[in-house]
């Protein structure tokens, strides 16, 4: 009967602990991957200022560092780490951080490629990576970034060509690309129709040809009555 | 010798970047004097403006702070898009617009402005993407210049006392998406735009506008010189027929006079056979 007695109640704290176990981490789990994917960031950049001295990975999530926002469920939204003397280079992780929304990395000395992961970033808003050092070119990834309306990659030294995908993000309102070294052609459709030379300044794209003024009616209308066939003014 | 070359290398690598750098604060003075000459320039009635375009502050980026700029980075005073829309200002259009070298969005609808758009627009703002006059008071024409801002996706000049007619050259913006000019004071055909940019109701409220979407344009002129071809063509065959009826009954006349004149009693036959016959009854 002790037996019989010590037994269940053996399985039923075993039962117990292995629910909690099953049951009780998983949040903790999936914020500790963005901290993971932050740290991983932490270590492959130099800190001589000491921003960063504040990500400490043994927490549970990330959203008491410094310089790191995040939304109601602990999920990481912000990282804001613009004009910190940074150098190093960025991580392929940084695309582990699905509601992120706005990625500040400008004014430091962050070199190396631009990770092809950060197309993972489906809420991103902002991608500001200007006045780097960063080479290689602009991953075609970044046309999945259907919610992006600021893409800064101004001053650094990508090279390659615009991906013409990038065309199709409708949500683009401001692009700069200028003082790089990008090649090619520079797009004009879809959502590039808004952009002027100043957001593609100062790189080696091939020139515009020049568009031959189309022939417009011999006399101009503006001083009398005289009407052509409207099919005639533009050809 | 590959020391010292890879020593300059580097020299000029660094002056390169300390250029590159010092070439992105070039736009920074100008764009501060474009802003305070615009201030300069409107009357800001309901003091918008002067709360809020303080020029004491020197932080970087200091007027991306200012209501109604939008800056291209936050951190670097060079100015994007300004919206002042609705603001009660009063004034003539702001040329100092033009130290905006970087400028693609001009939105100063719902103001009090008045006078003409510069002639010279393009000079002003030629990479302007987005152009919105409306609902001012601006007058004048709507100069053919704007036909150089060859970026503008959104031209909207409505609701203003524009005069004269829509320059034809505004046909050739090939980004153009939205175009307004309604309620002024417009006259004379429409320019030849996709049919996807304008409709009737873009250029509703005018003073005379055809063409287009809109009625066929009809001049008077052309009116008086198809009478004119077509009364003269009528009274030319008039003129002839009457020669011609003339001309037969003279003819005619001529005719029976001559008749007269070789038979004088009349009836030459007729008496040629009544003698004949007087000769047997004796």
């Amino acid at each position: 009967m002790e037996m019989a007695e010590r037994l269940i109640s053996m399985i039923s704290a075993f039962s117990f602990l292995s629910l909690i176990l099953l049951f009780g981490f998983p949040e903790n789990v999936s914020a500790n991957t963005e901290g993971d994917a932050l740290n991983a960031l932490r270590t492959n950049l130099v800190d001589p200022n000491n921003v960063l001295q504040s990500w400490d990975p043994t927490l549970v999530n990330p959203c008491t560092w410094f310089h790191v926002s995040c939304n109601s469920e602990n999920s990481v939204t912000r990282v804001d780490l613009g004009n910190a003397n940074l150098t190093g280079t960025l991580v392929p992780q940084l695309g582990q951080l699905p509601n992120l929304q706005y990625l500040e990395l400008y004014s430091n000395n962050i070199s190396g490629r631009i990770p092809e992961e950060l197309g993972n970033l489906t809420n991103l808003v902002s991608l500001d990576l200007y006045l780097n050092n960063l080479t290689g070119p602009i991953p075609n990834t970044l046309s999945k970034l259907g919610k992006l309306r600021f893409l800064r990659l101004n001053n650094n030294s990508l090279s390659g060509t615009i991906p013409v995908s990038l065309t199709n993000v409708s949500s683009l309102q401001v692009l700069d690309l200028s003082n790089n070294n990008l090649t090619g052609d520079i797009p004009v459709n879809g959502s590039f129709t808004l952009f002027t030379p100043i957001s593609f300044q100062n790189n080696k794209f091939n020139p515009v040809p020049p568009s031959p003024p189309p022939p417009l009616s011999p006399s101009s209308p503006a001083s009398s009555d005289i009407l052509y066939p409207m099919s005639s003014l533009v050809s | 010798m590959l020391l010292s070359s890879r020593v300059l290398d580097i020299c000029g690598g660094v002056v390169l970047w300390l250029l590159l750098r010092s070439s992105l604060t070039l736009g920074v003075e100008s764009d501060i004097n474009c802003l305070k000459s615009i201030k300069h320039s409107l009357e800001d009635t309901y003091g918008y403006l002067n709360s809020s375009w303080n020029f004491n502050n020197n932080t970087e980026g200091y007027i991306c702070r200012f209501t109604g700029v939008e800056c291209w980075h936050p951190d670097e005073n060079k100015v994007l898009n300004i919206r002042l829309s609705d603001m009660g200002l009063k004034g003539p259009f702001p040329q100092g617009i033009a130290n905006c070298t970087s400028i693609t969005g001009l939105d100063l609808s719902n103001n009090k402005l008045f006078g003409p758009i510069p002639i010279n627009i393009s000079h002003i703002a030629g990479f302007v993407t987005t152009l919105d006059l409306s609902s001012n008071n601006f007058s004048g024409p709507i100069p053919a210049n704007l036909s150089n801002c060859s970026y503008l996706n959104v031209l909207k000049l409505d609701h203003n006392r524009f005069t004269g007619q829509i320059p034809p050259e505004l046909a050739l913006l090939s980004r153009l998406k939205q175009f307004s000019v309604s309620s002024n004071l417009l006259t004379g055909p429409v320019p030849n735009f996709n049919a996807s940019v304008t409709k009737a109701e873009s250029y509703a409220n005018n003073l005379g506008l055809c063409g287009g979407p809109l009625d066929a344009c009809v001049s008077s002129q052309k009116n008086s010189r198809t009478v004119i071809i077509v009364a003269s063509a009528v009274g030319g065959a008039t003129v002839a027929a009457l020669a011609v009826g003339v001309g037969l009954a003279f003819f005619f006349r001529r005719v029976s006079v001559r008749k007269k004149e070789e038979d004088p009693e009349g009836n030459k036959w007729a008496r040629s056979l009544k003698g004949t016959k007087g000769i047997k009854a004796s």
